[in-house]
């Protein structure tokens, strides 16, 4: 058990009902937060707090911070890790979807072995992962974002702090005022976190308006997420594109603002 | 005046029922029906009891031998039957059929699991309808139909209002069912003494006297025998009512093991299946001439009560019939009420049974106003009553008297600028946003009185207080109403201290126990003030005449000189006091040869009270929305109440009402939703995906008061509580139409959840937006 | 029946040993077990809030962890943030000087939720208050109330100097 934040829940209910349960809040290391030039290492155990307070992470990584925020209620970050809610895969989650759009890897260890696993291969349908039983997740390692790289987190959920019923997290990056790179993924449209290559459609375009909504449109044509009882399927495609229309003018516009600071 | 309640509660001092802790308590725990229907074939118990720390495993057969059956009566329907715990058949998804009693919660909960039961499922019965269908299965076998209560009420004349109408306005509006959600859950601690052959039944409820009653006939016992103790409750809002099957189960198993036994219901089992309600609709058709005068209505309501009748069936939907016709002036009226037992949870009386009416008036006149084309200000101007037009007697028979609903639309429309709103609601569509303002005047029926009980089949609503000076000047004071968070200790206090002349700190408000409260009708509509306030107020009253008679005496000045301020007995235009009250009091007690010839010795007063056979309420709600078109989100931007709710006691607790009422109306207006699948399966059973408002998501409300005394009540006092929650379903729900409104958009089921919204946009959007 | 274990834990200020069963739930310990009957169970799925205390100076659900848990940690309750058991302590004044509850359930968790927010943020805006403590659940207030006690306590707060009012600040830093 990690932070425990779903599973006792469902325990209380008796949804789940292990025989054993091992507490790996005392493995030493597991929590730390570690930074180089190129990545972010994050050990499993790290609680979500910690992630979105560290200053750090915030200049390194800063849409893995803000994504954090909308991870339930304070109190629950304040035990949630990092390694949980990855290993829990709920395919409305924030930290699943940052992992995804950044291809994240996921350090796997076992009693005797420990493999690397990139975000892409790790989550296989809801609630489901390619962690083997005797697995735990020891870190994640991300990659940082790249100076003058725009970001953007948008979710809607009912209330603040519900599990998102669609979530959209892009990076994009601008060379004389065109598009350079883009990274878009999204949440809570299907089993897993998915990425949407429709990003290569900005490559090489000038941002509009005009754009944002082809590319949302485009993206979120082809979804064919679940009904459950707070939305549909097309709500969630619905949402997913507007969302994604507002993801892209925010990260947009924080590539341009960074851009012109650095070149300022 | 801040409230007495609070210093206990703030310091985690409160003793709520599943604080309180007695040795030898054994848990019970219950298992429940995973079908929606289905027969009993059998139930083993074995593997269950044989599980260490089980003490007893009983079934609803076990049940029939140790209590009486629950009966609902209701004129003119068939009554209702109800076994402690189901021996035939399971009614609905939770349903109870066993219980276990453990040494803990945890061990009873492990044995839940052992119990085995076979169950042959039979068709669920799952809306209104399938279940008035003719060949449908019986939820309730011993009834002749699902389709339990139909009757029909007709005044004035209808026939000739629609004959002559220029125009028929047809709407029709349909609320979901939610349920009650307090943030304590049900539960019971019974202790039987073997010895004196008593049962104490602590448990947080709303009307400990009623239940008592019950509570004794139905484990046989005489009502001396039972003692109910509501200690501090955590909200009820109309859930901790009547005597729920889990709650006697524990009573008499509490009695046959002779042990302690306590049960708190988790809250998967408070979300699923203690009560739920409000799943009502109304089909409305109102008879207007061309320049908006409403000549009548007709209206066929409908409700879902769910699969057994903790209350009159009737009850709830009823109320929506006959407040409809609301602040306007109609007298040819006709409505049904058609009531279906489905396997659904039961239904009942959650805070505003009647919480659909308001915004079935009002959305009514709103349509009469856009089908005809006339400013919907206007249609009001010239159907709402005023107060030049009361007395007035409505169309159902109901006196108004001292109500403000004209007045308070008229200073709505001054204090918000609605011809400002309209330019930029205009100018806010041309970029694709969709603002919408609601108003909804809100007539709130609020103390019943037994006349009104005597008309509406049986019951009373009269209240009782007693009021003790003690020997030393120390005041307690009991009333049979229950406090469930309304601050009754404080308002009681207030007016006991304000009719003696004491200070408020030195009146003592014991509430919620039947072996100390007077017997009364407990907490229920919104009569804490009317009713339970006022008789607080009038034996007070009565303490000070006896008090004055003694002073008199010993002072030896006439009564009618003499005045109590802050504990000392005045002669009047005297600055200084004569005597304390409490050598009045003393004298009472301990020298009864000092008193006035003929006084009896003692000062403790037992008053009653019977309110007028109704009092009513009424306040303006003005709701400003916005409507997001690509997400459906309802935002709300500015929300504002005045209301008229007579003489306040305390305008810090009703702005506390106003504002948790508001509240709820929008948590059914945009939130709440109980869901079943297609096989009855209850969807909703977490906070999670029973969606209760949050601090984020209701707004600050804006409140100004208007006090019209009643002239009939004590004090001039009406009484609040449901009017809020009935304002705010319908000022929201308003607001979204209007911001609808030319899109060929017509909201007629709450909530107007992002899901309903988004289908409702993509109805008439096609592909215009891809 | 599964061994017990033992924990070593400070809970407002005493220092407890005790027995328990690995599947206790901290709530329960704190309420069965121990009598601090003021952290209320509203829901155990970790969703009202009701249940928040203090674990290490951080606001947690106690439903949502297991008595083992607490080993070697530091507890504060409801109990626990009045300076002396008997005086209101400036955050548990202001809601009672803002009308901030009715029935009282959920309140002290919204305290503890309070306590928290307030330490690590101690001026925080009406919109921040609102974010913050949307994972406490309230059915009877309309919230208005709590947001304006726990702004009145932030300026009591302040104006005492930042000084610890109470327990609550010093066993929370």
């Amino acid at each position: 058990m990690a932070g425990g934040q779903s599973l006792v829940p469902l325990m209380n209910m008796r949804l789940a009902t292990p025989r054993h349960l091992i507490d790996l809040k005392n493995v030493a290391g597991l929590s730390d937060i570690a930074m180089s030039e190129t990545s972010v290492t994050i050990g499993s155990m790290a609680r979500q707090r910690q992630i979105e307070l560290s200053p750090a992470i915030r200049r390194a990584c800063p849409i893995l911070a803000e994504a954090t925020t909308h991870i339930a209620h304070f109190q629950i970050r304040q035990r949630g890790t990092i390694g949980g809610s990855i290993a829990h895969a709920d395919p409305a989650a924030e930290l699943p979807l940052i992992a995804l759009l950044l291809d994240a890897r996921i350090v796997v260890r076992a009693a005797d072995r420990k493999r690397s696993i990139p975000a892409r291969d790790f989550f296989v349908s809801t609630f489901v992962t390619a962690l083997d039983e005797s697995e735990v997740i020891e870190t994640v390692v991300l990659p940082r974002l790249s100076s003058g790289e725009g970001w953007a987190f948008e979710e809607f959920a009912r209330r603040h702090g519900d599990f998102a019923l669609a979530g959209v997290a892009a990076t994009v990056t601008l060379t004389g005022g065109r598009y350079s790179g883009a990274r878009l993924a999204m949440s809570g449209v299907a089993a897993t976190p998915v990425v949407l290559p429709m990003a290569e459609r900005l490559l090489g375009e000038e941002p509009s308006r005009a754009l944002y909504r082809a590319v949302a449109a485009a993206a979120t044509a082809d979804l064919t997420p679940e009904s459950d009882i707070h939305a549909t399927g097309e709500d969630r495609r619905d949402i997913a594109c507007h969302l994604t229309e507002i993801a892209l003018a925010a990260a947009t516009e924080r590539a341009l603002h960074s851009t012109d600071r650095s070149a300022g | 005046m801040r409230r007495s309640e609070d210093y206990r509660l703030l310091l985690g001092a409160g003793t709520f029922t599943d604080d309180l802790q007695i040795p030898r308590t054994l848990h019970a725990a219950f298992v429940r029906s995973p079908y929606a229907h289905a027969r009993i074939t059998a139930i083993d118990v074995e593997r269950a009891l044989a599980l260490p720390g089980v003490v007893a495993v009983f079934t609803g057969e076990d049940l029939a031998k140790l209590t009486e059956p629950g009966v609902t009566a209701q004129a003119g329907a068939e009554p209702m039957v109800m076994e402690t715990l189901p021996t035939r058949k399971v009614r609905f998804n939770g349903d109870p059929v066993a219980c276990v009693v453990a040494v803990d919660r945890y061990v009873a909960e492990d044995a839940i699991e052992l119990v085995e039961v076979d169950y042959e499922p039979l068709a669920p019965v799952l809306s209104m309808e399938s279940a008035a269908a003719p060949d449908a299965p019986l939820v309730d076998e011993d009834l002749s139909s699902n389709l339990h209560t139909r009757q029909t009420r007709t005044f004035g004349d209808v026939v000739s209002a629609f004959a002559e109408a220029d125009e028929i306005v047809e709407v029709r509006f349909s609320t979901q069912r939610m349920t009650h959600v307090p943030i304590e859950t049900r539960g019971v601690l019974a202790v039987w003494d073997a010895g004196r052959m008593e049962l104490t039944f602590y448990s947080g409820q709303q009307t400990a006297h009623l239940l008592r009653t019950n509570l004794a006939r139905r484990l046989r016992l005489d009502e001396n025998q039972v003692r109910v103790i509501s200690p501090d409750v955590g909200g009820a809002f109309g859930q901790k009512i009547p005597l729920f099957r889990e709650e006697l189960t524990v009573a008499a198993l509490a009695i046959k093991l002779r042990r302690p036994i306590k049960w708190i219901e988790d809250r998967l089992e408070n979300l699923t299946v203690a009560n739920h309600a409000r799943d009502d609709s109304a089909w409305i058709r109102a008879a207007v001439t061309k320049d908006g005068r409403i000549l009548g209505i007709k209206a066929e309501l409908w409700a879902d009560y769910g699969a057994y009748a903790f209350f009159t069936p009737k009850y709830p939907i009823d109320s929506v019939g006959w407040l409809l016709p609301g602040p306007y002036k109609l007298q040819n009226y006709e409505y049904s009420i058609n009531v279906v037992i489905t396997n659904k949870c039961p239904a009942g009386t959650l805070r505003a049974p009647m919480a659909l009416v308001t915004w079935a008036t009002e959305g009514m006149v709103e349509r009469i106003a856009r089908q005809l084309k006339i400013d919907p200000v206007e249609v009001r101007r010239r159907n709402m009553i005023t107060s030049r037009d009361q007395p007035y007697v409505s169309a159902t028979g109901y006196s108004y008297e001292a109500l403000t609903p004209w007045e308070g639309y008229e200073q709505m429309l001054r204090d918000f600028d609605l011809t400002g709103f309209r330019a930029e609601q205009r100018a806010a569509r041309a970029n694709d946003r969709y603002l919408g303002v609601g108003i909804a005047s809100v007539l709130e029926p609020t103390t019943y009185g037994s006349a009104w009980y005597k008309k509406s089949g049986r019951g009373s609503g009269h209240e009782a207080a007693t009021v003790k000076v003690e020997p030393s000047g120390a005041v307690n004071v009991s009333v049979g109403i229950v406090p469930t968070g309304q601050g009754y200790e404080t308002t009681i206090a207030q007016v006991v201290a304000e009719a003696l002349g004491t200070r408020v700190g030195n009146v003592n408000v014991l509430l919620g126990d039947t072996s100390i409260a007077p017997y009364g009708m407990g907490t229920r509509g919104s009569r804490g003030a009317a009713a339970g306030n006022a008789v607080a107020y009038l034996a007070a009253t009565e303490a000070r005449a006896k008090v004055l008679r003694i002073a008199a005496h010993l002072v030896g000045e006439p009564i009618d000189n003499l005045e109590i301020r802050d504990d000392q007995i005045y002669v009047l235009g005297e600055p200084e006091p004569r005597l304390p009250l409490s050598q009045a009091s003393w004298t009472a007690y301990m020298d009864p040869s000092a008193l006035p010839a003929g006084e009896l010795p003692g000062l403790e007063i037992h008053r009653t009270y019977d309110p007028p056979a109704m009092t009513f309420s009424n306040a303006t709600h003005l709701c400003v929305a916005e409507v997001e078109r690509r997400t459906g989100r309802v935002e709300i931007l500015d929300y504002r109440v005045i209301e008229d709710a007579g003489t306040l006691i305390n305008p810090a607790i009703v702005d506390g009402q106003i504002r948790g009422g508001v509240s709820l109306g929008i948590g059914q207006a945009l939130l709440e939703e109980v869901v079943y699948d297609e096989l009855g399966n209850n969807q909703t059973a977490t906070f999670l995906d029973y969606l209760i408002p949050t601090i984020d998501t209701v707004p600050n409300i804006q409140i100004s008061h208007v006090q019209t005394p009643n002239p009939h009540t004590v004090l001039g006092l009406k009484g609040m509580a449901e009017g809020p929650v009935q304002g705010g379903l319908a000022a929201v729900m308003i607001a979204v139409q209007d911001a609808l409104d030319g899109k060929g958009i017509t909201i007629d089921r709450s909530p107007a959840s992002p899901s309903r919204i988004r289908a409702l946009f993509r109805a008439v959007e096609g592909d215009l937006d891809e | 029946m599964t061994a017990m274990r033992r924990v070593r834990f400070q809970i407002n200020g005493q220092s407890v040993e005790q027995d328990v069963a690995p599947r206790l739930l901290l709530s329960d310990f704190l309420r069965d077990v121990l009598g601090f009957t003021g952290t209320h169970v509203g829901c155990e799925q970790g969703a009202c809030g009701a249940c928040t205390i203090l674990l290490n100076g951080e606001a947690v659900r106690s439903c949502l962890m297991f008595a083992v848990q607490v080993n070697g940690a530091t507890v504060l309750t409801i109990e626990g943030v009045s300076p002396d058991g008997t005086s209101l302590h400036p955050i548990q004044r202001a809601f009672h000087e803002n009308h901030g509850l009715q029935c009282g359930f959920c309140t002290p968790g919204f305290v503890m939720s309070a306590c928290a927010l307030l330490k690590e943020n101690p001026a925080p805006t009406e919109s921040e208050i609102r974010t913050q403590l949307s994972g406490n659940l309230c059915r009877c207030t309309g919230y208005e109330s709590i947001v304006q006690s726990v702004l009145q306590a932030a300026r009591d707060l302040e104006s005492a100097g930042g000084q610890s009012a109470g327990k609550a600040d010093s066993h929370a830093g």
